[in-house]
């Protein structure tokens, strides 16, 4: 009798918890939202990067799911997307590894459904997870990853906000032939010293073919791995080429350590020209105080940029809440926050969640941009945003003032480098 | 020839350092026969250690590194005494397995606790300092360093080869058994070896900050390194790991300024192998 009685509750409690779970299942499937998959390296050497960028996106996803109506940036306005959808985020970790990059891609796609993926900072983590997204017809929205050869692969769900380290090279090379010309930096001959990886071979690359396009010689070619325990090598094999201009790609504390290597070898070129690095990482530039001046590097944004972009002042301090209050936006995670308040903008235009439709929407149009340098994002075929900007700053008294070009410069810059014995 | 002697400078100091960090490691695998995988974490924590005490306090890494090297020897014996002796007399293997687990965790950890910020310490004694021979460059952090390495490895030496508690850390090594019998007590050897193996590398991390970034991944590579220095040296030998750490920083300076940069691991890892093709026990190992 005592089991029968049991068995019955059993039955109930089972028949009650089915119940509940269907209920809830409709709920989950009747709620209007577009999940997005951020795919950032959340640890490991770049992972402070990878969380500002992660805070980025959720920055812009808070933006287009509320009402923000004292914010200058498109459908802050309103709440959600097509009548009500909001975006869900769902973070993943590549750790800075391709491979990682590749499967966390797919599990995103394929376990948590994501409709598209925004992502990836590192280069060679972006070049996997997005044809992982191209294999898949669904839409990739690349931030910052600056290697060429992502926009060169002709894919028609890829999209980069970000300059290239073409357009970069291109600028340094100009930037150079102006000081030679107006200053008379005497500037002829340049150093490469960058990480052995897709960014930083590609972007050593493009720095050779404008260099040498344009007549100046490369005297120093250093690749080195991300991560070492010293950089004493490197630097010596720059030191003893003494190239008068150095481009270099180092990322995080690589950058540190190349500063502050150079500074014990007591050598600077004239010239430190920097790619998307750490140079432009506002913390790892406090971190290094005083020896961080003089260095140069392309910018896409800084706080010193205000005046030129007046929208951003507000949307940074949702952006702040989410990390550091002292940490602002930098060159790279706002390209983030861009990439998903573009996709977003692309999607209300096309009124469906059809990416493909979505994708020739992305590629048909001209986008509202104020958290952009060029103010505006559109896209050649492959995916470049063909109005990205960056311009060149030069760190000086720990402020990234405004170079080059002329027309925009608030600052003269200082030429040859501040030798470290006279700091 | 200037430039020679000054990749050879740089390499003997990168190889002291390696010394420092290896002959903990050695220690601890020549007497208990275990991998310590935490040991770069060890490193880490020291490193942050003297990092907030610098940035806090304003002490100097040069004090820290005692803090360093007596914080790190206590987490060392309580890694013994709460996680290690747990596998004394189990497959080898797990010993391994939980010092791997043991890194994850210290990483993470500092990870949720410090952020993946990149920390360098302004100001410091030693930092950016140099002294200039005649256009050779000696930096003074890696001098101090190298100097404290020297030190701390003669100690070690002379500890485990002229003391009567040396001689009970070899007795316990060659034969935990018959050392016990004879009245020593191995429990406590081993919670002081795996202790002394935190120490110098807690010297050393805490010493680092001076001109290295702190962050929570700075401990893997030096940890990879420190295995090939005690592999190449010989398991076990405090003066294998000190040679081998010294070849081991020549090749890699040499390697990264007469081949290529990028080449200086693959030489660094290239001689590993070919010691351990034709000498498998290391150059000292018995």
């Amino acid at each position: 009798m005592k089991q029968r009685f049991f068995g019955k509750g059993l039955l109930l409690v089972l028949v009650s918890l089915l119940m509940v779970a269907a209920l809830v299942g409709t709920s989950v499937a009747d709620e209007k939202v577009i999940k997005i998959g951020t795919l950032f390296p959340l640890t490991g050497p770049v992972a402070l990067a990878g969380q500002r960028c992660r805070a980025a996106v959720e920055t812009a996803a808070e933006v287009i799911n509320n009402a923000h109506p004292e914010l200058q940036v498109p459908l802050a306005a309103q709440e959600g997307l097509l009548d009500g959808y909001k975006i869900v985020l769902i973070h993943a970790d590549h750790q800075g590894k391709p491979d990682v990059a590749k499967s966390e891609a797919e599990r995103l796609f394929d376990q948590e459904k994501v409709w598209a993926i925004v992502g990836s900072y590192n280069s060679a983590a972006t070049k996997p997870a997005s044809f992982v997204a191209e294999l898949k017809k669904q839409i990739f929205m690349c931030g910052c990853s600056s290697s060429g050869a992502l926009t060169e692969r002709n894919f028609k769900y890829f999209f980069r906000m970000a300059p290239t380290d073409k357009t970069e090279s291109i600028e340094f090379v100009h930037y150079i032939e102006w000081i030679n010309e107006t200053k008379n930096a005497g500037v002829k001959t340049v150093g490469l010293i960058y990480e052995n990886t897709e960014f930083g071979k590609h972007a050593a690359e493009e720095g050779r073919m404008a260099a040498e396009a344009k007549g100046f010689k490369v005297v120093a070619d250093v690749a080195f791995n991300p991560g070492a325990t010293n950089l004493n090598s490197e630097v010596q094999t720059l030191k003893a080429a003494n190239p008068d201009a150095v481009f270099g790609a180092c990322l995080g504390g690589d950058y540190t350590l190349w500063v502050r290597t150079m500074k014990q070898m007591d050598w600077l070129p004239k010239v430190a020209l920097n790619y998307c690095t750490g140079y432009q990482d506002p913390i790892i530039a406090g971190q290094l105080g005083e020896d961080a001046n003089y260095f140069m590097g392309g910018t896409g944004y800084a706080p010193e940029f205000a005046e030129l972009m007046p929208a951003v002042a507000a949307v940074e301090e949702i952006y702040k809440a989410k990390t550091d209050p002292s940490v602002p936006f930098d060159s790279d995670s706002i390209q983030e926050a861009v990439a998903l308040f573009v996709l977003a903008q692309a999607i209300e235009k096309a009124g469906s969640l059809d990416p493909t439709t979505v994708a020739e929407t992305l590629h048909a149009n001209e986008w509202e941009s104020p958290l952009s340098m060029g103010g505006k994002v559109a896209f050649a075929p492959g995916g470049q945003n063909i109005k990205a900007m960056s311009m060149l700053t030069q760190l000086q008294g720990g402020e990234y003032k405004r170079v080059f070009p002329v027309d925009l410069a608030d600052t003269e810059p200082v030429i040859p480098m501040v030798p470290w014995s006279k700091r | 020839m200037g430039t020679f002697f000054q990749v050879a400078l740089d390499g003997l100091f990168n190889g002291l350092l390696y010394a420092v960090v290896a002959a903990g490691l050695s220690l601890i695998w020549g007497v208990m026969d275990v991998i310590n995988f935490a040991h770069g974490e060890f490193l880490m924590i020291a490193m942050y250690l003297s990092y907030w005490l610098g940035f806090i306090w304003k002490i100097d890494p040069l004090l820290s590194s005692l803090a360093g090297g007596l914080f790190v020897f206590l987490v060392g014996a309580l890694t013994y005494k709460l996680i290690i002796s747990h596998t004394i007399g189990k497959s080898a293997m797990s010993a391994l397995l939980a010092t791997f687990g043991l890194s994850m965790l210290l990483k993470n950890v500092c990870l949720n606790r410090f952020s993946p910020n990149f920390r360098l310490l302004q100001g410091t004694f030693l930092g950016g300092k140099t002294y200039n021979f005649g256009g050779l460059i000696v930096p003074v952090p890696q001098l101090a360093i190298g100097l404290v390495a020297l030190l701390l490895l003669t100690l070690l030496y002379a500890l485990v080869k002229r003391t009567r508690l040396g001689w009970a850390i070899q007795a316990t090594a060659m034969d935990k058994e018959a050392a016990e019998l004879m009245g020593i007590n191995t429990e406590k050897i081993y919670l002081l070896v795996f202790g002394l193996g935190g120490a110098c590398v807690g010297i050393a991390g805490g010493l680092l900050p001076s001109y290295l970034a702190v962050h929570p991944e700075v401990g893997g590579l030096f940890s990879l390194i420190a295995f090939v220095c005690v592999a190449m040296g010989g398991f076990g030998s405090i003066p294998g790991a000190l040679l081998a750490s010294l070849l081991i920083g020549l090749v890699e300076a040499f390697a990264g300024f007469y081949i290529a940069p990028v080449f200086k691991y693959v030489a660094v890892f290239g001689l590993y192998l070919v010691v351990v093709m034709v000498r498998p026990r290391g150059l000292f190992g018995w």
